[in-house]
This record gives structure tokens, sequence and C-alpha cells, in this order.
């Protein structure tokens, strides 16, 4: 554990990194839903654009449509209004140049790590050989080395959670999104793996698009904030966080940026 | 300024706390938890012993009613024959000194199940599988099989003995038919439930259709498939014993049969004993299989 605390070590690029890390262009995206046949608009023209390698979180009260953001890019949902571009072409439909996490980890519990692991890797055209060693690879990565055959009943929240991270890379995606990966687990393994999630990021030069809660985790973590405000869904404000990683909590000049996302949320609240 | 971002840091704390402890101790204490216990309390057998104590107290509760009537006569002993005295037959049909024997029978029996599960359970294993997979299978026979299902099979001895005679075939379709129908529906609604969660990841890792059906579709849908099997083998057992009961010329319920027609219900208060035993086994036997083919599921199952 305390190695990976070691953050301010220079930290270069893995062998599991590929640097293809992809830009994200999302162009007046709208969503709605019908709900009891009565239309209900989650997304307003919604303009972000991701920069390749970028960390950017998403934030906001429940029901702004930031998780909706993620489902739509990942391919889940194509019923939409506007585009989304990743590298300048049109996303349709799930692809493995987009990897998501979600907040639950969603592994199968009749595959052991490694076997959930390689389930990433079904239409790779990589020989039998090179994919045994870039899995192996992705679960040291995350530190899962040791627990290959494990199933995941026997892993805590965090070591199942770090596992759906390893079966997110194994495709070597140029984007990773993560849907409050961390939302699900305890205070003291949640900083824990924010530390790992910046390393695994820095290593792994991808572009991660995150959607947290935590308007510290977002400050620690991103270059940019995105601020969504509810009903509908739109972007009330992007935030630049311009600080050096490893990043100081007590920091006067983090305290500065966690206070002005906190006060554009309280809007939403001051009701 | 602060106290609108501890409001909306409060929930999400309070859920995350809540959650991770129960993930994060189970595994790690439960074996020392057990060792523990163990240790300080000399009869580590006890939940074993609890246990074949709760399986034998009622059997021997009807044993000791059983017992007391007889010792006290008050039933006639040909309609209520003594424990003593169904076991001396029971001993006697074994050996063969009754006249009638009872492997004979019992593998008559044993031997039609087996061809009624051999052809019900990859029939029913198939319709489950269409009917649950495709929503134009559903609807062009989905009703007419759940019409046929409430039918039960013995109403239809008396029509098909008809059509089919009294031989084999109409045993076996009768089995046939008994055990399709549970493990259809039961195979059926196992893949229309499975969490959309897990057919998500699939979309998401963009899997092959038969990658999609063996790694995820049908170890998802296999505890409901063996549920299915499990109770498609019990009513094979229980509708063969019906038809030979009512239409045979051997087997275990043919003997049951004979037992009544010639008043010794020694007879056929063994043939009771010996289906209840062997339905017992196949559902033990294959409860165990299941076990072992779900092993991911652990000890929590």
């Amino acid at each position: 554990m305390s190695s990976a605390f070691d953050i301010s070590e220079e930290i270069r690029p893995s062998q599991t990194a590929r640097g293809n890390a992809g830009a994200l262009d999302l162009r007046k995206v709208s969503k709605t839903y019908q709900v009891n046949k009565q239309p209900l608009q989650v997304l307003q023209d919604i303009d972000l654009v991701v920069k390749p390698g970028e960390f950017v979180t998403l934030v906001g009260a429940s029901g702004c449509g930031k998780s909706t953001v993620l489902r739509l890019v990942v391919g889940l949902d194509s019923d939409y209004e506007g585009e989304i571009l990743l590298d300048g072409s049109l996303v349709t439909g799930p692809g493995l140049e987009r990897s998501i996490v979600f907040q639950e980890h969603r592994l199968l519990p009749w595959l052991t790590v490694e076997q959930n692991v390689a389930l990433s890797l079904d239409t790779d055209q990589r020989t039998p050989v090179e994919k045994v060693q870039t899995i192996s690879d992705h679960i040291g990565l995350v530190g899962l080395r040791g627990f290959e055959k494990a199933y995941p009943r026997q892993l805590s929240g965090g070591m199942a959670q770090r596992a759906a991270i390893a079966r997110a890379l194994v495709s070597q995606p140029e984007i990773l999104l993560l849907d409050e990966p961390l939302g699900a687990l305890d205070s003291l393994t949640r900083s824990y793996l924010q530390l790992e999630l910046l390393r695994i990021w820095r290593q792994e030069q991808v572009t991660v698009v995150m959607v947290t809660h935590d308007v510290e985790e977002a400050v620690f973590l991103s270059d940019k904030i995105v601020i969504m405000t509810p009903r509908p869904g739109r972007i009330r404000k992007i935030v630049t966080v311009d600080l050096p990683h490893p990043r100081d909590r007590v920091d006067p000049a983090f305290g500065a940026y966690r206070k002005e996302v906190l006060e554009y949320l309280a809007e939403d609240y001051s009701i | 300024m602060n106290s609108p971002g501890l409001e909306f840091k409060g929930p999400s704390v309070v859920l995350r706390v809540r959650k991770e402890p129960v993930a994060e101790v189970r595994p790690a204490v439960t074996p020392a938890l057990r060792q523990r216990r163990k240790s300080a309390a000399p009869h580590a057998s006890s939940g074993r012993g609890v246990r074949i104590f709760q399986f034998f107290l009622f059997p021997l509760l009807v044993l000791v009613v059983w017992v007391t009537v007889s010792s006290l006569h008050l039933l006639p002993a040909n309609i209520l024959p003594s424990p003593l005295a169904v076991l001396r037959t029971g001993w006697e049909l074994i050996t063969g000194e009754y006249g009638e024997k009872l492997s004979v029978h019992l593998v008559t029996s044993l031997w039609r199940v087996a061809r009624g599960a051999a052809i019900g359970v990859p029939i029913g294993l198939a319709l489950g599988l269409a009917l649950g997979f495709s929503p134009t299978v559903e609807s062009w026979i989905g009703p007419l099989f759940r019409t046929i299902a409430q039918i039960p099979s013995i109403a239809l001895i008396p029509l098909l003995m008809m059509v089919l005679g009294i031989d084999d075939k109409l045993k076996l379709f009768i089995m046939a038919k008994a055990c399709v129908i549970p493990l259809t529906l039961v195979t059926a609604d196992g893949i229309r439930n499975i969490p959309k969660t897990y057919l998500e990841v699939g979309r998401v890792l963009r899997l092959r259709r038969w990658t999609l059906l063996g790694k995820v579709v049908l170890p998802a849908a296999l505890p409901s498939i063996f549920t299915g099997i499990r109770q498609g083998v019990a009513h094979v057992w229980v509708s063969l014993v019906a038809v030979e009961v009512l239409a045979s010329s051997e087997g275990i319920g043919y003997l049951m049969t004979w037992g009544r027609l010639i008043f010794q219900l020694d007879v056929v208060l063994v043939c009771v004993g010996v289906i209840g035993l062997i339905g017992f086994v196949l559902d033990f036997g294959l409860r165990r299989f299941e076990e072992h083919l779900l092993r991911w599921k652990g000890e929590a199952s």
C-alpha cells in the first residue's frame, strides 16, 4: 500500500499504455425520455469538448443527467439529438475504443477476475499469447496480482472495482468513462483508489470522463470540472483546475476551487 | 457559505459507510470466526447433530404413531400392517421369496424414467430457450403451450390409452410431457429475467453472439434452468408411477396396484416407501450436480 501513496515519484507510461488518448466532442446533445407518455427532457444542448488525455469530471445534483451523458457516449442509448464525436467521427453504438466502469462493478460472478478481464478481448485480433500477456499486465496495473483466479464474491468492494477498471482498460480504449466508480466504497478505500485512479490515468495516458457526487474528489483528480444543473440537465459552468499533481487537499488553492464548485452547486439547492 | 456543501455531501457519506464493510469483512472473517467457535465449544459437530435431529424428528414421530396404532390394534392388521411386518415383506420382495421381485420392477421403472428424461429434458430445454430468447416464438406458441400446461397429465391418460395403447409409448409420452412443461416454463422465465446490467456489459464489451450466449446468458440463467431440470425429473418420476398404477403390467407402480388387488397393504407400503426414497435420491443427486456446476456462488448458496 505504502508504495502507491508515493504519487510524487515520476510516473512513466507503462507497457500497457498505447498513447492513443481520444478527443471527445459533444455538440448540442439533447435527450428526452418518455415518462408515463409525457416527454421529460433530461439533457438540453450539452456542448463539451474533452481534449486527448484530459481528466474531466461531471458533477451536479441527482437527476441532472450526468450518468445519461456517459450512457450516450458509450453507445448504450442512441436515441438522442445532437452529435457525439470521438476523434472527429460520429459515435454509433458501443465500441471498444470507449470503455465504461459502472458504480456497481458488474463483474460476471461465474467468471474469475482473469476471465472477466479477458471478456473485453473477445473480438480482439491479437494472438492468444499476446492476450494472456496483456491481461496479466492490466491485472498488475490495478494491483490485483495474485487474485487472477479469484471469483468476484471473494473480492472486497474496492478490489472488485479495480478488476472492473482492468476489464475496461485491457481493450486499450481511447477514452475511459467512469460512472461514480468509487461511489459505493468506504471513505478510506475511496481516497486510496483516487490515488490509484490518478496513477493509472497518468500511466495509461487515456482520456477520462468521470461522473461523481464528491466535489473534493473532482477537484483532486480533474483538469476540468463540468458543473451540471437539473431539470433539464444543462452545463452550468466549466471550472478548469490549474493545480499540479499530486494535489494537497489542505492547500488554500485547493479549498478555493472546492468552494467555487460548491457555490455553483448550492444554487440548485437554495430554492 | 460552507453549509450547503455539507448538506450536499451528507447522504453520499452515509451510503458509503454502510455498504462497504459487509463486502470487505465477509470473506476474511468467516473462517476465523468458525475457527474460534470450534476451539471454544468442545462439541464441534453440534451443528450437524442438530440438522440430523431435525431431519429425523418428524419421520420418527410418524413411526411412533404407527407403532402405537398397530400394537394397540386400533386398526385391523390387514389395513395397517405393523412396521415389522412391512420390513419383513420388504425383505421378501428384495430376495424374491414373495413371488414378485422388487428389483425387477424397479429396474423396469428406472429404465423408463431414464428414457422419459432423455426425451423430455432436451425438448424442454430447447423449448425454454426458444421461448425465452425469441419474442416471435413466444407469440406463436407461448399461449398454446401455457394452455396445454394447465391440463394434468393424468387427465390425458384415458384419451392417450386409445391412441397409444398401454405400452411404453404411453408412458414415455406422459413422462416427456410431465418433464417438458415445468422445464420449459422455468427455463424461459430464467432467460427473460437475466439482469439487464449483465446484458449491458455484453453490449459494451461488444461480445460476439456465441460468447454472449455461453459466457453471459446461459450462466446467468443456469440456476433457473437447474430448478427446471429438477422439477422436470421429479415430474417424470411422479407421472410414471401414476401411469404404472393405472395402466401397466410391470414396474413399481404396477407392483403397488398388485399389492392392493391381493389386499396386501404391506406390499403397498413398501412400494410407497421405495417411491419416496427414489424421488429423494433423484433430487439429491441433481442438487449435488447443480452445486458442483454453480461453484461460483460459493458457500452462500
